[in-house]
């Protein structure tokens, strides 16, 4: 028998590529730490000419253990494929990739805010509601930025606030496309790849009736989530998940349907003639029914007649009459006053606008910065201490910290603030 | 399938021209014999991905993906410096997950140590840890510049045709949408919003037969036998194939014979085809040529064809590349042992292929039905018994229009990637410096 004993097929490729690789950190110097999920981490960083990025790093590192290459994740392949084909200003932009070190960097635009972050700076801070003008551009503009995803035949399965992203100067920016997928002529059933999309609060009806065939009208029911609950700061469907049992079959979403229901009143077979075929159209049955009182909840929150009528179409139950990002951009609350602005925050005294992202030091081992961060770069300055902290942590919640606040005990700051340039109003 | 086809990452950065195909290849011809080996080369890769494919029970767009993705790496690395089978199973990895089908990475590599190891590849070194495709995968995707969406023709032609629904119902290939909802969903045109370059008449659809519309979409396989993806954007490649079946399949263009105003000339025109004389069965009447009622509302095929608003010079450029393929795979065989089954297969079938029993394009090249899913029982072992094509110092057992094996081609590639090691470990060794034969042969 044949015993191999050349080298590596492919050293010379290996080493060519090797030689030729740009290194992340070479390129950016990380800020500090934004969030974490279950994809991984995301830091902020500036390049050698100031502009500022989010660096999305795939996978969490493995502390302790060994890291090899695994294979790249269907969701990282999804959102980096996507992300390659388009480009519209309400999207945030992918501006490279980076592979290195068994793990993906995606570097994308920097947006200051997220609809989220917005919702409890008025909720918590300002205690007051999210003014009608800056409410309508947001809205306008994530309608405006679906409308172009849904023209490339991408499903978004994933708008909620904290995805959403605001720049400081007001533009609005749909991220997170993890989970969003090609809905042309796919080879496989939508369900067949995701048995469960959308985060529960935004999840439309036929989604929790088990629907296995869905299209882009369950993107526009979470936009009426959200326009919801930028009007009343909070979650407009707050309801309970139920979690798969031990043989993973997928539970009936009960609690979740009657808060729905409690608002926008129970669904019936002339509104909606394709439920009965719905895989939970029986346990629907079992639940009480209950009237419809969107009208009334319009009242205290949104005070427009085209505002409510909006958001009546686009929670409509059946997806085929669901008001489709197309339709709903050219709804008449749009073209009535106050008209939607470019910037969302035209309207807004700049001690209104939300305080800047809070930035941590990492304390996983492979974005650490081993080198302290110089300061006085582009007109940054670090500052560290716990009158700026107090500032920060007024605003917490927003992220999805997960991991432990630890930090790093050479650079010596356990929060670090980044004060940038002051904006423009 | 996303986004509008003009703004995409296949259009504004995929498709290159001849010059930087040639360059791509500029080191690899330097270890091969004859130029014309890196054509076999192309034609043996595509059937070696089609193999993994049809192991990993991959649909067709997915093998077509792998083979995009594994054609754009070696727009810019070399067969010589690479190991090309690696590089196969992680664009199938990869095709697998852009195209929402996802594979485990132990069954790639299970399957690919099976497929490649086995003769005429005999691959001895493919890794049995899956650390090493992953890490490949990661090469791969870096050099496809992470732009993984890819267009292929299938979507072009069941949007230009559907089938007539007055012949044949039923059957057909799994891959073939033959539902006329599917095919609907696929939209009028490429673009999202068909703009000034729209390419379609944008009304009525050419209406072909079942045998013809499943002809059509076998030429479009076939196709990834060539560089024409890298070449042309795809719905000319569709436009293409629509083309070469209404001329060369029989029984279609018996069926629209008297739809054209003068057939005779309609097959003179064909640029290619003294090309390939014998690939081109007489016209003859056959017994499935369809009842005259059902033809009454076909449209006329050439006025279709001219309408649409693309270049039919490239169109004709592109049938001369696709009946060029074809003779070069006539002349190329997977597995010697094998040759017995395929004669037995070969034949006018363009005049009379039954559509079930045939797995890629009817006709030109038989082997696209017998060779991707070649398995014939007990070749695997006589194959690899045959050594004599294996031997590196063999002299080039065949000159123009001789046969090449895919075995010979195997070992021809250990041979380069050897070769090119030492030449770069070694420089100045006592080695003559090699004779880029392509250059030579154009300079």
């Amino acid at each position: 028998m044949h015993v191999d004993t050349s080298p590596d097929p492919m050293r010379i490729y290996r080493a060519k590529r090797d030689a030729s690789h740009v290194y992340v950190k070479s390129k950016y110097n990380i800020l500090g730490f934004i969030s974490s999920g279950t994809y991984g981490r995301v830091y902020k960083a500036e390049d050698a000419s100031g502009n500022l990025h989010a660096i999305k790093k795939f996978k969490p590192d493995k502390e302790g253990d060994v890291v090899t290459y695994t294979g790249i994740s269907q969701s990282a392949i999804r959102e980096i494929a996507l992300n390659r084909e388009i480009s519209h200003e309400n999207i945030v932009s992918l501006k490279e990739v980076i592979l290195e070190d068994k793990s993906i960097y995606m570097v994308f635009e920097y947006a200051e805010h997220d609809f989220l972050q917005l919702i409890h700076h008025h909720s918590q801070t300002l205690r007051c509601p999210i003014s009608i003008p800056v409410l309508k551009s947001l809205i306008y503009q994530l309608l405006n930025g679906l409308v172009y995803l849904h023209s490339a035949h991408i499903l978004h399965r994933d708008l909620k606030p904290a995805n959403i992203l605001i720049t400081s100067k007001g533009q609005v920016k749909i991220g997170d496309l993890g989970l969003a997928r090609l809905s042309a002529q796919p080879l496989q059933p939508l369900f067949a790849g995701d048995k469960v999309v959308v985060t529960i609060w935004y999840r439309a009806p036929e989604l929790l009736l088990g629907a296995k065939h869905y299209n882009n009208s369950i993107d526009c029911w979470a936009v009426a989530c959200v326009l919801a609950e930028l009007a009343s700061r909070r979650p407009i469907f707050k309801g309970e998940e139920a979690k798969p049992d031990s043989k993973k079959n997928l539970p009936f979403q009960r609690d979740q349907l009657l808060k729905i229901f409690e608002v926008l009143g129970s669904p019936n077979e002339k509104d909606w003639p394709s439920m009965t075929h719905l895989p939970e159209y029986t346990s629907l049955k079992r639940l009480d029914p209950c009237p419809n009182r969107l009208f009334d909840w319009c009242q205290s929150c949104l005070r427009s007649q085209a505002g409510y009528d909006l958001l009546r179409q686009l929670f409509v139950y059946d997806p085929d009459r669901r008001l489709s990002a197309r339709e709903a951009l050219g709804h008449a609350w749009f073209k009535e006053d106050p008209l939607p602005t470019t910037n969302a925050f035209a309207s807004v005294n700049s001690n209104q606008i939300p305080p800047h992202r809070r930035i941590t030091q990492d304390d996983a081992p492979s974005m650490s910065m081993t080198i302290p961060f110089q300061p006085g770069q582009s007109g940054n300055a670090v500052l560290s201490g716990s009158s700026q902290q107090a500032q920060v942590q007024a605003k917490s919640g927003h992220s999805h910290h997960t991991g432990t606040n630890g930090s790093l005990g050479d650079v010596g700051h356990g929060t670090t603030k980044i004060r940038k340039k002051p904006r423009l109003g | 399938m996303a986004t509008d086809f003009w703004a995409s990452s296949h259009y504004t950065r995929w498709i290159v021209d001849r010059a930087t195909l040639k360059q791509a290849r500029a080191d690899d011809s330097a270890y091969v014999p004859e130029p014309e080996y890196l054509d076999f080369l192309t034609i043996y890769f595509a059937n070696l991905i089609t193999k993994l494919g049809k192991k990993l029970q991959f649909r067709q767009r997915v093998v077509a993906t792998a083979t995009v993705f594994f054609r754009r790496f070696y727009l810019k690395n070399s067969y010589c410096e690479t190991d090309p089978y690696l590089v196969i199973s992680a664009c199938c990895y990869v095709a697998a997950k852009a195209e929402e089908s996802p594979v485990h990475i132990k069954n790639v590599v299970t399957e690919s140590r099976s497929v490649f190891g086995q003769a005429p590849y005999n691959v001895k070194h493919f890794p049995s840890d899956n650390s090493k495709l992953a890490e490949m995968e990661f090469y791969l995707v870096d050099d496809l510049e992470c732009d993984l969406v890819v267009f292929h023709p299938y979507r072009t032609l069941l949007a230009l045709c559907k089938k007539d629904s007055s012949m044949s119902p039923g059957g057909g290939n799994s891959d073939m949408p033959t539902q006329e909802a599917e095919a609907g969903e696929l939209g009028t045109g490429i673009g999202a919003e068909d703009g000034p370059r729209f390419w379609g008449t944008g009304e009525g659809k050419l209406e072909l037969s079942e045998v013809a519309l499943q002809t059509a979409w076998f030429i479009i396989n076939d196709t990834y036998r060539s560089e024409l993806c890298l070449l042309y954007p795809p719905h000319l490649i569709a436009i293409t194939a629509i083309y070469l079946t209404l001329v060369l399949h029989t029984p279609t263009q018996n069926s629209i014979a008297h739809l054209l105003p003068h057939s005779s000339a309609f097959n003179s025109d064909i640029p290619i085809a003294s090309e390939s004389p014998q690939a081109i069965p007489q016209p003859r009447r056959s017994s499935r040529s369809s009842d005259p009622s059902s033809k009454q509302t076909q449209q006329d095929p050439i006025s279709f064809l001219a309408d649409l608003n693309v270049s039919l010079s490239a169109i004709s450029t592109i049938a001369q590349e696709i009946i060029s393929m074809y003779s070069l795979w006539n002349r190329y065989k997977e597995d010697p042992t094998a040759e017995e089954t395929r004669n037995s297969n070969m034949g006018p079938s363009m005049g009379s292929g039954s559509p079930a029993s045939h797995t890629s394009q009817a006709g030109v090249g038989q082997r696209s039905g017998s060779t991707p899913l070649g398995n014939t029982p007990g070749s695997v072992g006589e194959g690899g018994t045959d050594d004599s094509a294996n031997q590196p110092n063999n002299p080039w057992p065949f000159g123009q229009g001789r046969v090449v094996t895919a075995m010979f081609l195997s070992s021809m590639l250990n041979s380069m990637r050897e070769a090119r090691m030492s030449d770069m470990a070694h420089p100045s060794s006592g080695r003559p410096v090699v004779v880029n034969r392509m250059l030579e042969r154009t300079g």
